[in-house]
């Protein structure tokens, strides 16, 4: 996971390439002030192809997510059948066989601990782009920006 | 699974009438009619109109007892006891599959607004015949979740109530037909009384009751103090190998299979979903998504335990499936634990049945009155028809998974599953495409839909038909079963019905602009309101084209 702060300096670089970013010398991130100025309905939206900062930036996190999950929950049963010398041994003190212990509690503890993850991640999104939940603002989508430039897949 | 013959009168168990267990399970059910009956009003007045917020915590525990069946409460500790290793992968498939809807579909589905199965798919694909194959599908999956849920009161409802000898049928059928029964009339009362707030209440008595029975097995037999879930990993010794090693019961095929399918029919099932409309923001549907897998996880990480404590105590080997799944209750019973005490964890199970048929009928009995007689059928019905439609539908519903469950074709778990590979085969593809690629239109969804269906229902004949039809003995042909088996038939089907969605939509026209914007708003990242859904803010209430 890298730290966000390359990431605002990319897209803002993407933006003005577009020429859709126009300063307004306020307190806001540069995320925020390009959020603020995308016309989300405008905007396509295709799993592999992000078209918007915002998309890019959540799916980073939610494909990151889904590669770990899809190794804490799989891994060890495949793991057993590959090895499964390796994978049976006791552990010592709590006697739980390797494999057995990774399946029943490693994979459900790890599929919370993985969305206790995502949900603060997403928060922290949502915090970059100046995005409130719950303040009774309204939706406040911008207008005019150009059709959806696809967007590149990372 | 092999069709072994199921022995359906748990032997181990004491089948009577025991008083003070009877009367603690009828409270409890007069106590749900009453928490009902006591928020009725502000269900009318507030519930949605005035914007009241379901919290994190309050949704979390709803999302829990929505969730977890007489499948989580009794027929997961079941599974395990008979097969081992392999049981595990309905604990991973269960509890895992949280993690995808919360990452894809969770906050996505809060945007769109619509809750009901038949909903979204008619008005994402703008097409009536994509409702009525999401109805049909929604009610299927009723009736072929509701069979474990029947089977599992009737075994645990032996315990309490005894065998009530209905004229012609055995102890236990008599009881699945008197279990029914209670159900159904409950459903009628409770469906009047719209009983919302019932959901914390009743996550709160199930997982009560089961971790107190798992604590006090655990400490009066010196298995465990403190921290069972932990503490019986100093039982695999004791445990014969077969507890324990992998892949000697079923193939490793057949574990992935059957976690994949419980995975994604977690985030296929409507009733899940409901859960997700009734609260403030996309924020709380996430974090409401991540206290629910909390509550779940209590529960799931205690049943191994109840299921090394039962195979102990039991000792020897050759247990019955009618014992397996209900090793909970027997597990108490052989600790030699007060009945009243035996009689609540019993309850429990109960609890955890009725509320998630409860559940399922009220949704499979909309997909019946709302999204077919109203919707196609019928378009200028009144609410009274409607309504009759609706209870006529339950009591359906009710008949024929009465009759299905009297003579079921697996334990409770595996009865389940096959709810689970129908969502994922059907349903799943269609939320996950529907919301991530916004070129999914009509001529695909109905393809995929039709194309999931038959999937799904190929090893249904092949397996499970079978243990129904005299005629035919066992499984039609073992090859066909081993590939594509009953239990987990959605890890062959989600990937062609992927396939022939994406293939089919790109072959033909792309939707209309208004659908598009629809499925933007649904991931536009900008707040809403509670009232709000995705077709709110794009206003396209156009008639469905076809």
């Amino acid at each position: 996971m890298t730290d966000n702060d390359t990431r605002e300096s990319e897209n803002t670089t993407h933006d003005s390439a577009d020429g859709r970013v126009e300063p307004d010398g306020g307190t806001v991130t540069s995320a925020a002030q390009s959020h603020r100025e995308t016309d989300y309905l405008d905007r396509e939206v295709n799993l592999l192809k992000p078209s918007t900062p915002f998309m890019r930036d959540h799916l980073r996190v939610v494909w990151t997510g889904f590669a770990i999950w899809a190794v804490v929950v799989f891994g060890p049963v495949t793991a057993t059948a590959i090895a499964p010398g390796v994978m049976t041994q006791t552990i010592p003190g709590i006697g739980f066989p390797l494999h057995y212990f990774l399946v029943s509690i490693g994979a459900p503890g790890g599929a919370l601990a993985l969305s206790f993850w995502y949900a603060r991640r997403r928060d922290k999104l949502d915090e970059k782009y100046g995005i409130e939940h719950g303040s009774g603002s309204s939706p406040g989508t911008g207008e005019g920006t150009p059709a959806a430039d696809g967007g590149v897949e990372e | 699974m092999s069709a072994v013959p199921l022995q359906l009168l748990p032997e181990g168990l004491e089948v009577s009438f025991k008083l003070l267990p009877a009367i603690l399970v009828l409270s409890m059910l007069l106590l749900f009619l009453v928490i009902g009956y006591l928020f009725k009003v502000a269900d009318a007045e507030g519930m949605w109109v005035a914007g009241r917020s379901i919290g994190n915590v309050e949704n979390g525990m709803a999302i829990g007892a929505n969730w977890m069946s007489a499948a989580s409460y009794l027929g997961m500790a079941g599974i395990m006891v008979l097969s081992g290793f392999y049981g595990l992968a309905f604990i991973v498939g269960w509890s895992t599959g949280y993690f995808i809807l919360l990452i894809f579909m969770a906050a996505q589905m809060r945007r769109f607004g619509k809750y009901t199965a038949p909903d979204f798919v008619g008005d994402r694909f703008n097409s009536d015949s994509a409702r009525a194959i999401g109805a049909v599908t929604t009610f299927l999956i009723g009736f072929v979740y509701a069979i474990g849920q029947a089977r599992g009161m009737g075994l645990v409802g032996l315990y309490i109530f005894g065998d009530i000898g209905l004229p012609g049928l055995s102890g236990y059928q008599s009881m699945v037909v008197f279990m029914m029964a209670i159900t159904v009339g409950y459903l009628t009362l409770s469906g009047m009384l719209g009983a919302t707030k019932n959901m914390a209440v009743q996550y709160v008595i199930l997982i009560v009751a089961f971790l107190a029975g798992l604590y006090a097995v655990g400490f009066s037999q010196g298995y465990s103090t403190v921290l069972p879930q932990i503490e019986y990993g100093a039982l695999f010794d004791q445990l014969s190998n077969e507890f324990s090693e992998p892949f000697t019961n079923e193939s490793y095929y057949l574990w992935i299979a059957t976690a994949f399918s419980l995975v994604v029919g977690t985030c296929g099932l409507p009733h899940v979903l409901v859960r997700f409309y009734t609260v403030e923001s996309e924020r709380t549907a996430r974090w409401s998504t991540v206290w629910g897998l909390f509550f779940i996880c209590l529960l799931y990480l205690s049943a191994p335990a109840f299921a090394a404590f039962g195979v102990d105590l039991y000792g020897g080997v050759g247990m019955s499936t009618a014992e397996a799944d209900t090793i909970v209750v027997l597990a108490a019973q052989l600790a030699e634990l007060p009945r009243w005490f035996v009689g609540f964890v019993a309850a429990g199970g109960i609890a955890a049945a009725i509320a998630t048929t409860a559940g399922l009928f009220i949704a499979g009995s909309s997909a019946i009155s709302h999204d077919i007689y109203a919707n196609i059928i019928k378009e200028d019905a009144t609410q009274r028809e409607q309504v009759f439609v609706g209870r006529a539908a339950i009591v359906a519903l009710g008949v024929i998974t009465t009759l299905a469950a009297l003579d079921p074709a697996a334990p409770i778990a595996a009865l389940v599953s096959y709810a689970f590979s129908l969502a994922g085969a059907v349903l799943f593809p269609m939320f996950f495409l529907g919301l991530w690629w916004e070129n999914t239109n009509r001529q695909g969804a109905l393809a995929g839909m039709t194309t999931g269906l038959v999937i799904w229902t190929i090893p249904m004949i092949n397996e499970v038909l079978p243990t129904y039809v005299g005629s035919l003995d066992g499984t039609i042909s073992p090859t066909l079963a081993q590939w594509v088996p009953a239990i987990g038939s959605a890890l062959i089907a989600v990937p062609i019905v992927f396939a022939v969605t994406i293939g089919v939509s790109m072959a033909t026209e792309e939707p209309p602009e208004d659908i598009k914007r629809l499925v933007r708003q649904c991931h536009s990242p900008e707040p809403m309101q509670q009232m709000d859904s995705a077709e709110d803010i794009v206003d396209s209430d156009a008639p469905a084209d076809d």
